[in-house]
């Protein structure tokens, strides 16, 4: 293939991937949100201040902290059926909301983890402090919409399995080097700016707090 | 509120999992009916029997037979996209109705899944490999690494009989593709499917010189459970009408396959008329075929051994084949796969560290150009999915490096890969800990010596990249790395106990994270003493 047929190939295919990309997005938001959920739960649970339910929010927290997601994926692709039938109603259960839960297992464990710790500053009075959750979860965000992509492996249509179905269409082998370089573009030109602008965040969150810092200083100094 | 609105959302989730057990569908042929659509499950990577053209749609001999069939049924067609790794499962979970997926008609497929008969067509399994090796009997490939592709009814036989090295892909792609750039020494499969392969003209340099070995009939597949019911019957009659009328004759001529003889054969049978002028071939008072018309499926008697009975006796009895403990085949690929995985985890585990020190004392050198580079190299491999990087590797740069001879070795690639992702964020958090010492010794730079002090300051952050890449280990199965995914994958093709399988694999995985979070506190632990000492 001549670089003028790569160019040309990956520009006709363009839209169709990015529609691909938009799944990956999808599925990474509704993977958050179910699991900021869920987290959240357990780091209200940890900081209840009940023995026993501390404990049993600390098992849970550590559990999904240790399932490998990607195993995960398969197990629920294999083991929940795709079409729920409870009594006449059937429940449809498509494999891109298997992913999300999949994924999901993940930021349980991260949001059970940082919310209980920006709770416990907000508690205490360090507003600035608690702020840091807002950042660290953005970036948690854009990890997941990284990991997104092994939904392709139970076979969700994101950009990763359009690249496949492109290359199987076009019968190109030449092909793959190219339009798996180009996906990738698509993922560091989503996710580094955001990863960049919660650097910048952080820095300003963290001046925050030094400029508190210095207040608290100035204001016990006699 | 937000405690209870929370709760309400996890008992939901819980509900929706418990509520996920495939329910049994008393008619499946009514509830088509009812909703007006058959869901067939073909496949799109076999030319001519199921492919994409350039529209994207999905076209070939077997979607020409869905959609008589879905006509026949006065129903509108759907068609869905199965490989021969997922197609019984899709057929099991529900996904679609019926399965016309170049499926082989085997005694070991008919316990999983309903085989309609009659039988549609036939293949046989045979290598193809390039001209340059010069085969003349199935022994030459004896010992010899050969490509397949994950499920395929020949796999273990063929391996067993022919003491065949198999390298297992999860699609045909991917497993061409490997003999192409040399990984192997030929490619197992449909002799159907290698016959059109070499049609075309980057296949040129290739043959397919033995003779074809157990040659099989291929059956449309319905669940298990829909047995005998009506929808059995209407497409065994349709498949019945379709070799009395030629139809599949003329599909085998417009889709350009060579004549088979199966056909030819099943026409002249199906056709026969006893002196009634009824067919022969017609169902029987209890629905069935009579014996002469149904295809003689080999119910191989193997000899079972104490542990292979006490396994049957257990399947038999509750329902769980733990066929990777009783069948010494499976056992031994189920094995393999897991020291493979332990192989790997321990691989990527020392990888990134090793890409994470050196890295960050590259960039802590500040070298010209090349701490720069290392940074940016390091932020690529971070905001880039594994996965793809995985594809790149071994597909992109595989397919250069085998026009120079050299062949990706996909369990290096996968350690590499997967080490340099963890690594460059076990990099980051030690330069960040670096300038975290530098806040107190500015005149601090991260060198050999100054190490161990600075993974003790980035334990944390460090420790939770590891655990993610063991995690992540898995992802290796995409590139045929027949690890303990790929083993446990495989088995649930051929035997359909998904359940059984994916319970003992997230049990397995759960442990070795523990195992290696445990490894790496002792190491660490360890690690403070010396830098105190």
């Amino acid at each position: 293939m001549s670089p003028h047929d790569v160019i040309e190939t990956l520009y006709i295919w363009t839209p169709f991937l990015a529609g691909g990309f938009v799944w990956n997005i999808v599925v990474a938001l509704l993977s958050m949100a179910i699991g900021t959920l869920l987290g959240a739960v357990l780091a209200t649970l940890r900081l209840s201040g009940r023995h026993r339910l501390v404990r049993a929010s600390l098992v849970v927290t550590a559990l999904t902290r240790n399932v490998p997601t990607f195993v995960f994926l398969f197990y629920l692709a294999f083991l929940i059926a795709p079409e729920v039938q409870i009594g006449s109603l059937s429940f449809v259960f498509p494999v891109w909301i298997k992913a999300s839960l999949a994924l999901a297992i993940a930021v349980v464990g991260f949001v059970s983890d940082n919310l209980a710790d920006a709770l416990r500053h907000w508690r205490a009075n360090n507003h600035t402090a608690a702020l840091m959750f807002i950042p660290n979860w953005t970036a948690y965000l854009v990890i997941i919409v990284m990991a997104s992509s092994t939904a392709s492996v139970i076979g969700v249509g994101e950009m990763v399995s359009r690249c496949n179905t492109v290359v199987a269409s076009v019968g190109n082998n030449d092909l793959m080097l190219w339009i798996y370089l180009y996906a990738m573009l698509w993922f560091f030109a989503c996710c580094y700016p955001v990863h960049l602008l919660m650097r910048r965040v952080k820095v300003w969150i963290g001046r925050g707090l030094d400029k508190k810092a210095a207040a608290k200083a100035e204001a016990a100094a006699p | 509120m937000v405690w209870q609105r929370g709760a309400a959302a996890c008992l939901a989730l819980a509900l929706l999992l418990c509520g996920s057990m495939p329910a049994a569908a008393a008619n499946r042929l009514d509830t088509i009916r009812a909703r007006g659509v058959l869901v067939v499950g073909v496949k799109t990577e076999y030319p001519p029997f199921g492919t994409l053209d350039a529209d994207g749609k999905i076209v070939g001999m077997e979607p020409d037979m869905a959609a008589a069939l879905a006509s026949q049924l006065h129903v509108e067609l759907r068609m869905v996209g199965v490989t021969t790794s997922n197609r019984l499962q899709k057929l099991a979970d529900g996904t679609i109705d019926v399965l016309i997926a170049t499926l082989g008609d085997t005694p070991q497929r008919r316990q999983i899944a309903t085989l309609v008969s009659p039988d549609y067509y036939a293949s046989g399994v045979n290598i193809m490999a390039p001209a340059s090796r010069k085969l003349a009997n199935w022994t030459d490939v004896q010992g010899q690494t050969v490509c397949s592709t994950q499920g395929a009814y020949f796999n273990r036989p063929m391996s067993q009989r022919y003491l065949l090295d198999l390298q297992i892909y999860n699609g045909v792609r991917d497993a061409m593709l490997a003999l192409r750039d040399g990984r192997c020494a030929g490619w197992l499969y449909d002799d159907t499917a290698i016959s059109e392969a070499l049609g075309r003209p980057e296949w040129q340099e290739f043959t397919m010189p033995l003779p074809s070995l157990m040659v099989s009939p291929w059956a449309i597949a319905i669940r298990q459970g829909d047995d005998g019911a009506e929808l059995e019957q209407a497409i065994g009659d349709q498949i019945a009408e379709w070799h009395r009328s030629g139809f599949l004759l003329g599909l085998e001529r417009k889709w350009h396959l060579q004549p088979s003889r199966y056909l030819q054969q099943a026409q002249a049978l199906w056709s026969q008329r006893s002196d009634g002028g009824a067919y022969v071939c017609s169902r029987t008072a209890t629905g069935d075929w009579p014996a002469a018309c149904q295809d003689q499926i080999g119910r191989g008697a193997e000899t079972a051994s104490g542990l292979q009975k006490l396994g049957m006796q257990i399947n038999d009895l509750t329902g769980l084949d733990f066929s990777f403990i009783y069948d010494g085949y499976d056992r031994q690929s189920f094995l393999h796969g897991l020291l493979l995985s332990i192989g790997l985890i321990a691989a990527c585990v020392i990888g990134s560290i090793s890409v994470a020190g050196l890295g960050a004392i590259t960039v802590e050198a500040r070298l010209p150009l090349i701490s720069r580079l290392v940074k940016a190299a390091a932020i690529f491999c971070r905001m880039t999915p594994p996965l793809l990087q995985l594809y790149v590797v071994v597909f992109g740069i595989g397919a250069f490096t085998a026009r120079w001879g050299v062949t990706m070795n996909a369990f290096i690639a996968a350690t590499a890969c997967l080490s340099l992702y963890a690594g460059s964020a076990c990099m980051s958090a030690l330069t960040e800990a670096a300038d975290t010492i530098r806040h107190d010794r500015p005149e601090f730079r991260l060198t050999w010596a100054g190490l161990p002090g600075a993974f003790n300051l980035a334990y944390q952050p460090v420790l939770a990249s590891l655990v993610n890449i063991v995690k992540a280990t898995g992802m290796a199965s995409a590139v045929a790395v027949p690890e303990l995914i790929s083993s446990s994958t495989a088995i649930i093709a051929e035997r359909g106990n998904s359940a059984v399988m994916m319970h003992v694999l997230m049990a397995l995985y759960f442990v070795m994270v523990v195992a290696v979070m445990h490894l790496l506190t002792v190491l660490h632990r360890k690690m403070v003493r010396h830098v105190a000492a």
